[in-house]
């Protein structure tokens, strides 16, 4: 079966290219999020294997969202996505509990090997 | 009289060996085979003795010679660790912190007894004694006239790292992320956390600091203490990515040695810091309202005011950074402390410290000393049961204080727990209700109480309260210095299981990001540090919590405050839409409702001498953007 994997970024080109990158490769994308809240609650609904999370979205950020996603699942695996320059707030998102990162603009193949890490 | 520049450093420099002398000590006492200690202090004392010979310092530089006379016969062999000659050093490294600190003065000449007792030592192990006639300055070489001295000078002895010596079992790795890859100080710190679940951390180079803010060339190294194979170690460091190499010992040593990371460190004046944190706080006083001034200004304008406005944000950031220290500086006092209080008090205490690498504002770590000292001794004091007393309920003889710190949000918790016998609510609810503090029908003491309780000014004079007596004047030093940096303390208590108290403190004074609140006419500011979230207050959702209104916001029910009955603002005039902040400190919440909210703004907290009955929830006072005055709401007083 394939790995499960649930998409947060408040921009649809980004959700889209994340998407197409990660189902080329054999992913199955379970969901979708626009928000922080979004994220947290599907979450809790899909049980996904994998989150990737952006770090800059309205209604709760996205390190806000993986404080409460690792409260209430230690074992999440998410992976952040981040924009250049926003290093301290990358540092923020691991000391929050996140499994790895990757910088936009993104290579498809460091996305995989960054999936292939937290996944591991 | 000594150049004033060397005097300085001398005393920064010693006042760093001294520190780890009493480290080693400890070290030392728990191994007293170990060669590591010996040689570490052997190294540390006599830096300070050249140094001190270098200025004229005779009496520091007299009592180093002769400490270092015993400590050279434990390291040829002559004379053992025995816990008296361990006691001995112990006394005579405070003497020489007394004879440091008042080496410029003149003062803190060591007692002749101890000098006598240090010959004596040296003496019995077949050293040599110091000739009466031999100044310790001979010892340490002759200075060069003019003033540029030989092997022990500032200059080189400074540089020397005080603790390297000192290496626990484990490994010391050396990692090198990947070149050309972005973001590589978070690579790094994403390595540290695969590793940590494998043992203690320490020696971390560069700091975490430098790592965060990617001022690293890529390699950096730390010690592991762990049993853990370095196969095992090498394949989780490589699971972070982007790692090129990884070394273990030996060939770590090597690379580390280079200029990279020793030459890019320096020492500042702290009084500079402070004077540099002064002017970028006006400065941002000024930009806020430059930006206020200059809205509606063409293109060009606007595109300038942006610049100056980023440019003193990164400035703010910059300054804000150079004067995070690490809490280990304060925390690394209290093991021989602890060690002390034990031997005073009669009982066994185990010490554990963690998270003595979190960082805070140096002037913040500096209001930290005291009121932790008097946590960790009613700890001690109160806290702990003798050892009989702890056999007879079946707990080990020996107690457990941890003193931990945790980075939450924009703030640090700092936490004093003990394993002793709690807090006797009983007998502090008896006292209390004679006092009038609590309701005479109350029969049980919750944590909030219990705080406000213990933290009243002479609380604990009140000699029959057996088990608490005393507590009450740390706890109050505590609160009111908590609160006064805009923080918030907290105490949990378990009968027989132990009592915690939590500080919890921000990580900056000076600058904070505040949200402005709006109620009646006027404006108020509240700390970003303590808000959770923003909700708009819903009419439909309010509910009653024992007596108090409260709000349902997403499944919880929080108690409302609401502003404009707190600064009794005029009551027309209330807007349909009012928004509600939702205040968190600790695990505590409070829905704070106001008239509307006008955005974020850094402000700059002035020093404010809070007059006799201003209400107990303002915190401070600032200066908003468009030059009125606002006041500060604590968070703290409100949950």
């Amino acid at each position: 079966m394939s790995n499960t994997v649930l998409v947060c970024d408040d921009a649809i080109f980004m959700r889209t290219m994340i998407g197409d990158i990660l189902t080329q490769a054999g992913f199955e994308i379970v969901g979708e999020a626009e928000s922080g809240l979004q994220a947290v609650q599907k979450y809790r609904e899909l049980k996904p294997d994998l989150v990737t999370m952006d770090i800059v979205m309205p209604d709760m950020g996205g390190i806000e969202a993986v404080r409460e996603i690792c409260k209430q699942d230690p074992d999440a695996k998410i992976l952040m996505c981040s924009a250049m320059g926003q290093q301290a707030l990358v540092v923020e998102a691991i000391q929050a509990g996140a499994k790895d990162f990757v910088v936009k603009p993104f290579q498809p193949s460091r996305v995989l090997e960054a999936v292939q890490r937290v996944l591991g | 009289m000594a150049d004033p520049k060397y005097a300085a450093l001398f005393l920064a420099e010693s006042r760093e060996h001294l520190r780890s002398c009493n480290d080693l000590l400890l070290e030392w006492e728990r191994k007293p085979g170990a060669s590591e200690p010996v040689n570490g202090l052997f190294r540390a004392i006599h830096n300070m003795k050249g140094m001190a010979a270098t200025l004229g310092y005779s009496a520091v530089a007299d009592l180093a010679h002769r400490s270092e006379n015993v400590l050279d016969a434990v390291r040829s062999g002559r004379a053992s660790g025995t816990p008296e000659l361990i006691q001995l050093l112990f006394k005579s490294v405070d003497a020489l912190e007394k004879a440091v600190e008042g080496a410029q003065s003149g003062k803190g000449e060591p007692s002749a007894k101890l000098l006598a007792a240090l010959d004596k030592a040296a003496v019995a192990a077949g050293g040599e004694k110091v000739p009466a006639e031999a100044s310790p300055t001979g010892a340490a070489g002759s200075p060069a006239p003019g003033g540029n001295p030989g092997g022990g000078a500032p200059g080189a002895a400074a540089r020397l790292p005080a603790r390297a010596p000192a290496v626990p079992a484990g490994h010391l790795v050396g990692v090198t992320i990947r070149s050309g890859v972005p973001m590589r100080g978070a690579r790094a710190l994403l390595a540290l956390r695969r590793v940590e679940v494998f043992g203690k951390i320490t020696a971390l180079r560069p700091p975490v600091v430098a790592l965060e803010r990617e001022d690293f060339d890529g390699r950096f190294s730390f010690h592991l203490r762990t049993g853990t194979e370095t196969a095992a170690i090498e394949a989780a460091i490589r699971s972070a990515g982007d790692v090129e190499r990884v070394a273990f010992d030996a060939d770590v040593a090597v690379e580390t040695e280079g200029p990279v990371v020793a030459a890019r460190q320096i020492r500042i004046d702290l009084h500079r810091l402070d004077t540099m944190m002064k002017l970028v706080g006006e400065l941002v006083v000024a930009r806020n309202r430059m930006l206020e001034l200059m809205r509606g200004g063409d293109a060009e304008q606007a595109e300038l005011a942006g610049n100056v406005s980023r440019l003193v944000s990164d400035l703010q950031t910059q300054v804000v950074a150079a004067r995070m220290t690490p809490v280990s500086e304060v925390f690394d006092r209290f093991p021989r402390l602890v060690r002390d209080l034990g031997r005073d008090l009669g009982k066994q205490i185990r010490f554990e410290m963690e998270g003595g690498s979190i960082e805070l504002d140096r002037s913040i770590l500096d209001e930290l000393g005291d009121p932790l000292l008097h946590l960790i001794r009613n700890a001690a004091d109160h806290g702990l049961e003798s050892p009989q007393d702890r056999q007879a309920t079946g707990k080990p003889p020996e107690g457990k204080i941890l003193l931990s710190a945790v980075r939450e949000r924009r703030t640090v918790a700092i936490r004093v727990t003990d394993d002793g016998r709690g807090i006797d609510r009983d007998a502090v609810l008896a006292k209390a209700k004679r006092d009038g503090l609590a309701d005479p029908a109350a029969d049980t003491l919750t944590d909030d109480v219990l705080l406000r309780v213990l933290a009243r000014p002479g609380f604990s004079t009140a000699q029959q309260v057996s088990g608490i007596s005393g507590r009450g004047v740390g706890v109050e030093v505590a609160f009111a210095r908590a609160r006064s940096m805009g923080g918030s303390l907290e105490v949990q208590s378990e009968a027989g299981r132990g009592t915690t108290f939590t500080m919890r403190v921000p990580l900056t004074l000076a600058i904070v990001r505040a949200l402005l609140a709006q109620a009646g006419e006027e404006r108020y500011a509240v700390p970003l540090a303590y808000v959770a979230e923003t909700v708009e207050f819903d009419p439909q959702a309010v509910t009653v919590l024992r007596t108090r209104e409260a709000v349902v916001v997403r499944d919880r029910v929080i108690p409302t405050v609401h502003l404009r009955d707190l600064v009794s603002a005029k009551a027309e005039g209330v807007p349909p839409r009012r928004p509600t902040i939702i205040l968190e400190v600790g695990e505590r919440r409070t829905a704070l409702v106001v008239d509307g909210l006008l955005g974020q703004q850094d402000i700059v907290i002035e020093p404010f001498d809070a007059p006799r009955g201003l209400p107990p929830y303002v915190g401070g006072a600032t200066i908003l953007a468009d030059g009125a005055p606002a006041l500060i709401l604590d968070a703290a007083a409100l949950v």
